[in-house]
């Protein structure tokens, strides 16, 4: 069966992309304990993560710009963001393309980029009020934390945590759609997941990193996923250079969500599903 | 003997499995040494920076992350099957109870269970790192300091397998708690990586006296590298690690027999 055929354009509602992301804004509250356990899992590893960059630092009062506070709050926001812009892997869409579910998908009368994407917002909102808020209370209790500056500030860094959640879906997207070209894409995707996680400046800031890895950082899309926004929180860019990262943060999106519908076209045309 | 050819052929079944499609075999093997590599390279490559890490070197640091690595990732060739995502799959979808019919001791049944072959790169990526810092560390070697290294490599697989053991024994009773279980075997493993100096006194102790992951591999290269113990604890205490990861996995075997005798499936 042509899936392609089986897609119909059109019926582009908002209602129904905000009905989708609110089903699954509340779906991430059904499982309380598991969130917990999250919780204290992500707790533990941002303390031993905060131990290894202060006794780096030791007695000097700051590196790259970064001072021994800026790299706890650093921590802080890394874990934080964690578990909303799924750092540590994505695999929904390859599950349906493998299981066969996507049919039941492309039947329905919208985007499937947009649908998927809707989804992962309310996914990301939740995930991010449930465990993202909590981590940072709890760091702002136990090690302190640095806030944005000013109004400007927060509203720079608001827009700046949704670009980075918007490139990162889009690269995601992206990766997962190797299942429809592979019947094991899984490994693709543990290797997407591990070098972002190195790119993005999850493991370590961006900035302490030596200038030739950061210049080769700074063609790739990485950067935009996560150190942007750490960058615009601490102030390290404010003012015309914040908007300016806020804009190769854009572009990024704009190119990668391009790609991923492109991929998602070529996917589509080569689906085939085998029985139910 | 009978026992051990049954368990290669286990193992042998889903080595061919993982075989079957060699191109993604291939890119998730890169991608088992990709999260050894990232994680330590981001370390490497930010030290220079910062000149050591509380008067360590990236040598010393090294040596400490690859033994943890090497141990870890061999004891999960070893003891992959009992790890709680894996066993709490058979679990809930009935197939331990099947386990529970054949003719065949469950622990073999089991450690032959999930033999994912692709770790082998991370194997060879964390022994590259181990060796690194054992060619960069201020050491005259001795056969003593060979075997005090091989104890501690042999004593982290033995407690970190018992940290498997227990965990995938707690999903007989519950799936839920078992994350928990992660902070002790990835938490562990992550804390006792970097030298256990850097972290703050309860936590230091807490995985000294409390959790004994400090025998397994810090003592040792504390010892290692001729500095003393912490608290002013003997030397000998660094060659412990033989006798407390092999007691761990003791008492983690005695607590899966409980859990086995009381299990009584799901029901599907």
């Amino acid at each position: 069966m042509n899936a392609a055929l089986l897609r119909r354009e059109g019926g582009l509602s908002l209602r129904q992309y905000g009905a989708a992301a609110r089903l699954s804004f509340r779906r991430q509250f059904a499982y309380p304990a598991a969130t917990f356990w999250g919780l204290l899992t992500n707790l533990f590893f941002g303390a031993l993560r905060v131990a290894v960059l202060l006794a780096l630092f030791g007695l000097k009062p700051q590196v790259a710009g970064f001072t021994p506070a800026d790299a706890v709050t650093y921590t802080g926001l890394t874990q934080a963001f964690l578990a909303a812009f799924s750092l540590f892997g994505w695999y929904d869409l390859m599950r349906t393309v493998h299981r066969g579910e996507v049919v039941t998908e492309l039947l329905r009368p919208h985007s499937f980029l947009g649908f998927w994407m809707a989804q992962d917002a309310g996914r990301a909102a939740a995930q991010f009020l449930l465990r993202g808020v909590t981590i940072l209370a709890l760091y702002a209790a136990l090690w302190g934390l640095n806030w944005p500056e000013g109004a400007s500030g927060w509203l720079l860094t608001v827009l700046s945590a949704g670009l980075a959640w918007a490139c990162g879906f889009a690269f995601r997207f992206l990766v997962n759609g190797a299942a429809f070209w592979s019947p094991d894409a899984v490994g693709i995707g543990r290797f997407a997941w591990a070098l972002m996680g190195l790119a993005c400046g999850f493991l370590m800031p961006l900035a302490f990193f030596p200038a030739w890895f950061q210049t080769l950082l700074a063609w790739t899309p990485f950067p935009s996923m996560m150190n942007s926004t750490v960058e615009v929180w601490l102030g390290h860019v404010s003012g015309a250079a914040a908007l300016r990262v806020l804009g190769v943060q854009a572009a990024w999106t704009v190119v990668l969500l391009g790609l991923a519908q492109f991929v998602l076209a070529r996917g589509l045309r080569r689906l085939e599903v085998a029985g139910g | 003997m009978h026992l051990l050819r049954l368990y290669f052929r286990l193992l042998g079944a889903q080595v061919r499995s993982q075989l079957a499609y060699p191109t993604a075999f291939v890119l998730d093997a890169l991608a088992a040494a990709l999260v050894t590599g990232a994680e330590f390279s981001a370390f490497a490559l930010v030290l220079p920076r910062f000149g050591g890490l509380t008067g360590w070197t990236l040598g010393e640091v090294a040596l400490l992350y690859g033994l943890a690595e090497l141990a870890f990732v061999l004891m999960d060739f070893l003891f992959g099957g009992f790890d709680a995502p894996n066993l709490s799959a058979h679990v809930r979808t009935g197939s331990f109870s099947t386990f529970l019919l054949r003719p065949v001791p469950l622990p073999v049944q089991v450690f032959g269970s999930d033999f994912a072959l692709r770790r082998l790169t991370r194997v060879a990526l964390a022994a590259g790192i181990a060796l690194y810092g054992v060619s960069q560390v201020d050491v005259a070697w001795s056969a003593g300091d060979v075997l005090l290294l091989a104890g501690s490599v042999l004593g982290m697989i033995a407690f970190f397998g018992g940290l498997f053991v227990v965990g995938g024994t707690l999903t007989f009773w519950t799936v839920e708690s078992v994350e928990a279980m992660n902070v002790m075997t990835y938490g562990g493993r992550t804390l006792i990586s970097y030298p256990m100096s850097i972290y703050a006194e309860w936590l230091r102790k807490t995985f000294t006296y409390l959790i004994p992951a400090a025998f397994l591999s810090y003592f040792p290269v504390l010892h290692l590298l001729g500095r003393p113990l912490p608290d002013g604890l003997p030397g000998w205490a660094a060659y412990l690690s033989p006798i407390v990861g092999p007691l761990m996995l003791a008492a983690a075997f005695a607590f899966w027999r409980v859990g086995v005798r009381q299990y009584h499936g799901t029901g599907s």
